[in-house]
């Protein structure tokens, strides 16, 4: 069949919803991949006797099967949530930063949270049970705009919701200002800043607020294989519904018609795909900049484009170790090491090679304790460049550097945790920018798509997301979509995307 | 209320209401420059990781009695891509009616590469090896995958003394280091173990790479000559050459490995620093050959073939004559990953490397897998442009 309703390309979190929402609406659909395996960065490879998660440290969202969270509930309604088998995570993080001297874990959970935040500061309780009803406010606000689909009665948010709209402009930095909580606490709330990236400056506040409320309340999971498990249930979910998913394929070109509307695809050796819809599960850089003629590209999709941020650039060190975590002395799963809760400075810092490796770090075992065989563990550190500074490396030196930044982090976190763990490194992998951008295609090898800025942050693109959109029969969604970047937020942003294309669909045929 | 920021009563909400058409201002405000996609970390992606490239066998050189280096040039001139002194090149191609790749070692250095030069040692024993050495003319271009595996020594990973021990063309990742330490793309120790039946067996000269911290002892077992070891790679061979800080690779025979391994335990030498390059997976024992019906979906286009149970999924693929993605042939790399959509199959313990979410799916690599019924699979379209 050269012709389908839909044609996904791209089969990362994004690309693998909005396919499965398309075909669970009964439409035909057509996912084509460039690499040869699903799932963009929610995949995992094997070195050894090692099997390396490739991008995942925690999904949030997923709740328990009694408490389902709101992305197992979106799982549940496309037809995957019984595919996928989920460990609950215990502890939400241990938080080691240097300057201030902190060193401390904190539990998951709203109580639990706010009883240790106690031994931060003496009213830190009283700080976090009101911060979180704060949270509760700003995620019923959310669940009403969803709810209205962007058109809300004024009156019911001025009446129900005054909080959120009160600090809808501001900034983390900002926010915590007028909130006036003292440094430990905010410090500790700011632990998170990794997982999405901004600093506190641009970062908006009720996007962090939301985050955090989730982790801290409904906590977190990994499924057990991997994130190879999610990419997997999704396929297997879409052959059920008669839809097709093409590995190796490569699009180059989205096609247009007299006018200006979607009408199919062009792969690499040369086949064209009708179809009247795209969803592009990739970068509007590369979805305007490369696989459409320029002529077919309006100018404020162009605007849009160079107006955002292209934001952090991955770097991963995987290591399968040779002893157990336990006699190592690792003793937890989620370790956020900073040189400084400072993260303006922070941020900074990262914008070079020299980079101290700031880091988010796993050991996988501490979840999971089979994930690898007995007497061994699985270790991977993250870190961000905030500057697109690997473009500079040649080839001759590339492996040189990959190296020596990897020997800084794994020295950082033993520094930091009091283990030694480079002695007993029986297998490692480096993923860097380059990686990130050989497997995905991103610009400049960035993880996180466009970066929250000031203007550009989660409320505004969501309010502004029709408007965003600039050619007919073609949405954006995953990583660099309305809800930014993340697992449960680029798989949303891509069923999203998809539940607009079923709309677009049905305006057509009307 | 419990969040206020401005002293003016409203002006908090008032600024969140204006965030949108601030946004608007800023979007107009931005010019329409062409869109940048493409930067030094995607050029250099491209650059180590070009997929397939095209060949051309540019000289043919006897390497003692068993070997030949095939010397390849980038059809088109340039470059090939720079790669870990150590890692193997896929080489595909039509041969008769069959579509055939094989992994081959790289004996040059990865600085050799960028110049556009790349040897790679070709044993002499099977069909596709008869092809190149025997029947391909100088000028016949292959498919070239681009430089692959794990096998190298990593700084942070390995000690900074690799004691090598290689047997037959399995030398050929160590020519590749030692040349690689000779030129100074790796800085690292190397003593190379060569065992060999006779002087006319070695597919090296020994006394090339002496000096600058790497050196060689050949073992010969079917001939004594001045200047070599006699008998075989032996735990007091071992232990003279292993120091404090060192990993040992292995290239060679599966029988070598067993055979090395255990001299190794015998002087307790830690199975950790141990690395073996893995051997193909090859045609397997049965009870009672039988031959399965093998349905193959690539895209939607679908093939019917024979599939012998004693053969890998491969090997049926590719007498068949489809282009299937293949890379390493040891079930380790995971080029080929293909779905299983009916049917009964075998995979030895050994030669599995999937991840846990493929068997949980059905997923296999086709490169170390046998049918054990008639079997239907989906499998992965060989991207040959590059």
């Amino acid at each position: 069949m050269d012709k389908y309703d839909v044609i996904v390309i791209g089969s990362g979190n994004g690309g693998l919803g909005a396919a499965c929402k398309i075909l669970n609406a009964g439409k035909s659909c057509l996912v084509c991949e460039k690499h040869n395996i699903p799932g963009g960065f929610a995949t995992s490879f094997v070195r050894g006797r090692f099997e390396f998660e490739a991008s995942l440290h925690e999904f949030n969202g997923i709740g328990t099967d009694e408490e389902p969270g709101s992305t197992r509930k979106v799982f549940e309604e496309l037809g995957i949530a019984d595919k996928i088998e989920w460990i609950q995570l215990k502890d939400a993080y241990h938080l080691i930063s240097e300057k201030e001297g902190y060193d401390y874990v904190m539990p998951f959970g709203a109580e639990a949270f706010a009883k240790e935040s106690a031994k931060l500061h003496p009213d830190g309780e009283k700080y976090i049970k009101d911060f979180l009803a704060l949270c509760k406010q700003i995620r019923e606000a959310m669940g009403y705009l969803s709810e209205t689909k962007g058109r809300p009665d004024p009156k019911v948010m001025m009446e129900k919701y005054p909080d959120y709209l009160a600090c809808g402009s501001y900034s983390v930095k900002e926010g915590f200002e007028a909130l006036g909580y003292p440094k430990e606490i905010v410090d500790n709330l700011n632990a998170y800043w990794c997982y999405l990236g901004a600093d506190e400056n641009n970062m908006t506040f009720l996007h962090y607020a939301n985050m955090i409320n989730s982790y801290i309340t409904g906590g977190a999971a990994i499924p057990t294989h991997r994130s190879h498990e999610i990419s997997l249930a999704c396929e297997e979910r879409i052959h059920e519904l008669g839809g097709d998913i093409w590995f190796n394929t490569e699009v180059v070109k989205i096609l247009t018609d007299a006018d200006g509307h979607v009408s199919g695809v062009r792969l690499k050796d040369g086949r064209e795909i009708e179809s009247r819809h795209v969803i592009a599960d990739c970068s509007p850089h590369v979805v305007y900049g490369k696989l459409m003629d320029s002529e077919a590209v309006p100018e404020r999709a162009v605007k849009l484009t160079n107006f955002r941020k292209l934001a952090g650039k991955g770097f991963t060190v995987f290591l399968g170790l040779s002893k157990s975590a336990e006699e190592l002395g690792i003793t937890d799963h989620n370790y956020f090491i900073y040189d400084s809760s400072d993260n303006v400075k922070q941020y900074e810092s990262m914008k070079s090679l020299n980079n101290t490796g700031a880091q988010a770090t796993v050991c996988l075992n501490n979840a999971y304790p089979e994930c690898s065989p007995e007497g061994t563990c699985i270790v991977y550190m993250t870190t961000l460049f905030t500057d697109d500074v690997w473009s500079s490396v040649s080839k001759e030196d590339y492996f040189k550097t990959k190296n020596k930044m990897a020997a800084r982090m794994i020295e950082r976190f033993e520094k930091a945790t009091g283990t030694t763990i480079h002695d007993c490194i029986e297998e490692i992998a480096i993923a860097t920018p380059e990686t990130y951008a050989r497997y995905c295609g991103h610009p400049q090898g960035t993880i996180y798509g466009y970066e929250s800025q000031y203007y550009d942050g989660l409320m505004n693109r969501i309010q502004m997301v029709e408007e965003d959109r600039f050619v007919p029969g073609l949405r954006i969604g995953g990583g660099y979509g309305e809800r930014l970047l993340g697992y449960p937020s680029s798989f949303k942003s891509g069923v999203n995307e998809a539940g607009r294309t079923l709309r677009d669909m049905e305006k057509e045929g009307r | 209320m419990a969040f206020k920021k401005s002293d003016i009563p409203g002006e908090d909400i008032r600024l969140a209401m204006e965030m949108t058409a601030k946004r608007r201002q800023l979007i107009d405000e931005t010019p329409a420059t062409p869109l940048v996609y493409e930067y030094g970390v995607n050029r250099l992606a491209k650059a180590l990781h070009p997929g397939f490239v095209k060949a051309v066998i540019a000289g043919k050189a006897p390497a003692g009695s068993d070997c030949v280096k095939i010397a390849l040039e980038p059809a088109g001139g340039g470059g090939f891509p720079y790669f870990r002194a150590g890692q193997f090149v896929t080489l595909s191609c039509k041969a008769g009616d069959s579509f055939l790749s094989r992994p081959y070692s790289i004996i040059s250095s990865p600085k050799d590469a960028l110049e556009g030069k790349l040897e790679i040692m070709v044993q002499r024993k099977g069909i596709f090896s008869t092809f190149i050495i025997e029947e391909a003319p100088l000028g016949t271009v292959l498919w070239m995958g681009e430089p692959s595996g794990d096998f190298h020594h990593d700084s942070i990973r390995d000690r900074g003394h690799v004691v090598a021990i290689a047997g037959g063309s399995g030398v050929t990742p160590f020519l590749s280091m030692m040349k690689a330490i000779r030129d100074g793309s790796e800085d690292f120790k190397l003593t190379l173990i060569y065992g060999a039946r006779t002087r006319a067996h070695i597919p090296f000269d020994p006394e090339e790479f002496k000096g600058d911290g790497v050196d060689t002892v050949v073992v010969l077992s079917e001939e004594e000559a001045e200047g070599y070891r006699h008998g075989f790679i032996t735990a007091d061979l071992l232990e003279e050459c292993i120091d404090e800080d060192t990993s040992v690779f292995m290239c060679g025979p599966d029988a070598m490995y067993r055979f090395v391994r255990g001299e190794l335990e015998k002087i307790g030498f830690d199975q950790t620093l141990i690395r073996s390059e893995r051997n193909s997976v090859g045609d397997r024992a049965v009870d009672e050959l039988k031959v399965f019906k093998l349905i193959v979906h690539i895209r939607d286009a679908v093939y019917e073939l024979d599939a012998p149970n004693n053969e890998t999924l491969i090997t049926a693929l590719e007498r068949a004559g489809i282009p299937a993605v293949v890379r390493c042939r040891n079930g380790s790399c995971g080029f080929c990953h293909s779905r299983v959509v009916n049917g009964e199959y075998f995979i030895a313990a050994e030669n599995d490397f999937r991840r846990s979410a493929d068997k949980k799916f059905g997923y296999i690599h086709p490169c170390s897998t046998y049918a054990e019924s008639d079997l239907e699979i989906d499998i992965p379209i060989m991207d040959l442009e590059g």
